[in-house]
């Protein structure tokens, strides 16, 4: 069934998700409290992006799994939530150039 | 900006450890917890408070619905469907955010808690299934019932409202750095047709989307602190672990009314914060 295999799909993106920011926030407690605060600032950076973009990719991939099954109402419906999450970033962004 | 040593990420931790078990045995995410500790514990600034919880609601959603996914109980199409109205709020609500007052935030949040003590005490769950043969149109969805272990199938009713319901749930998600699953759950459930786990799986699977939306804008403006925000999101993906672990042998019936008293008490105190 094509749905399920969606529900796969988004299940994996989600999952090497969560996996790859542990590991960087994990390292990035793990060094922060050795007392090698230097070198644990990129990695929570780095871990708190990857848990950022996580959401973003999962819709990302839906987008690409509608277009594939050629279900346009819900390739509009997910194109707008990912437009959505674009506006914020592009929100964020230019907030920091202000600064 | 509170100053970040090795003990304050300790006390996060620990902190998420907690609000994450709590969470995760009560059907909460943590962050209703954590934003009062923060606040009023560590006296962090409201938007600080409200970016690290946000990130624990991301890195809870995503843990949980890799988990459940396969398994059917989260309705994709209604989840995206809401997540546009959940979205668009919780972009408004994170730029709201940085324009109210401070004091409006803490009494939003102590009115909201109180909400989720009163809705914990008076648990809604209406079953709202039909024969697995229905037929349940676009939006409605099919999956395996645990309690009765056979398949069920409902159909989504009153879409327009659902959609108001995640619109107000994603404003009050950045606006307050929760989940909003307390404002989705019972609407989906009480008048929209849909059976509460599979609203509660659909709501858990949006809340990701819904905080990251909110979360990128504390970000840019450096309201996110990241080593506070690992410390948080670790702690709260031990906590609810350990809970999914020891899930029988609690009975989760004192604890919610434990915790109704817990949340009227910090609405209380969030209502009455000075600044």
């Amino acid at each position: 069934m094509m749905a399920s295999r969606l529900e796969r799909t988004i299940g994996l993106v989600l999952r090497i998700g969560v996996v790859a920011s542990s590991i960087c926030l994990g390292a990035g407690l793990g060094l922060s409290w050795l007392g090698v605060r230097d070198a644990s600032g990129p990695l929570f950076q780095i871990g708190v992006i990857i848990l950022l973009a996580t959401p973003v990719a999962r819709v990302f991939v839906s987008i690409v799994e509608y277009v594939n099954q050629r279900d346009w109402p819900f390739v509009a419906v997910t194109g707008i939530v990912l437009l959505e999450l674009m506006a914020s970033v592009v929100e964020a962004l230019l907030f920091n150039r202000k600064l | 900006m509170p100053a970040v040593t090795p003990t304050l990420e300790l006390i996060i931790f620990v902190a998420g450890v907690l609000a994450g078990g709590l969470g995760t045995l009560l059907g909460l995410a943590g962050g209703i917890f954590l934003v009062p500790f923060f606040s009023l514990a560590l006296n962090f600034s409201f938007p600080v408070a409200a970016a690290v919880s946000l990130t624990t609601v991301i890195a809870t959603s995503s843990s949980v619905s890799a988990a459940r996914s396969g398994k059917q109980l989260i309705n994709l199409r209604l989840g995206m469907l809401l997540e546009m109205a959940t979205a668009g709020g919780s972009l408004l609500g994170g730029i709201t955010a940085q324009l109210v007052a401070p004091a409006v935030l803490h009494r939003l949040f102590g009115v909201v808690a109180a909400f989720i003590a009163i809705t914990m005490m008076s648990r809604l769950n209406v079953r709202n299934v039909l024969d697995p043969s229905a037929e349940t149109g676009v939006l409605g969805g099919r999956y395996l019932e645990e309690e009765s272990g056979g398949m069920v199938a409902y159909r989504v009713k009153r879409l327009p409202l659902a959609m108001v319901a995640s619109f107000l749930a994603g404003n009050v998600s950045s606006l307050l750095g929760i989940g909003g699953g307390v404002i989705k759950v019972p609407v989906l459930n009480a008048w929209c047709g849909v059976p509460l786990r599979a609203a509660a799986a659909t709501s858990a699977f949006m809340i990701g989307v819904t905080a990251t939306a909110g979360a990128v804008i504390y970000y840019g403006r450096g309201q996110l602190i990241p080593s506070l925000a690992a410390a948080a999101v670790l702690g709260v993906q031990l906590g609810s672990w350990c809970a999914l672990k020891c899930r029988s042998r609690v009975r989760v019936k004192w604890l919610k009314v434990l915790m109704a008293v817990v949340l009227a008490v910090v609405a209380i105190l969030m209502f009455a914060r000075p600044r």
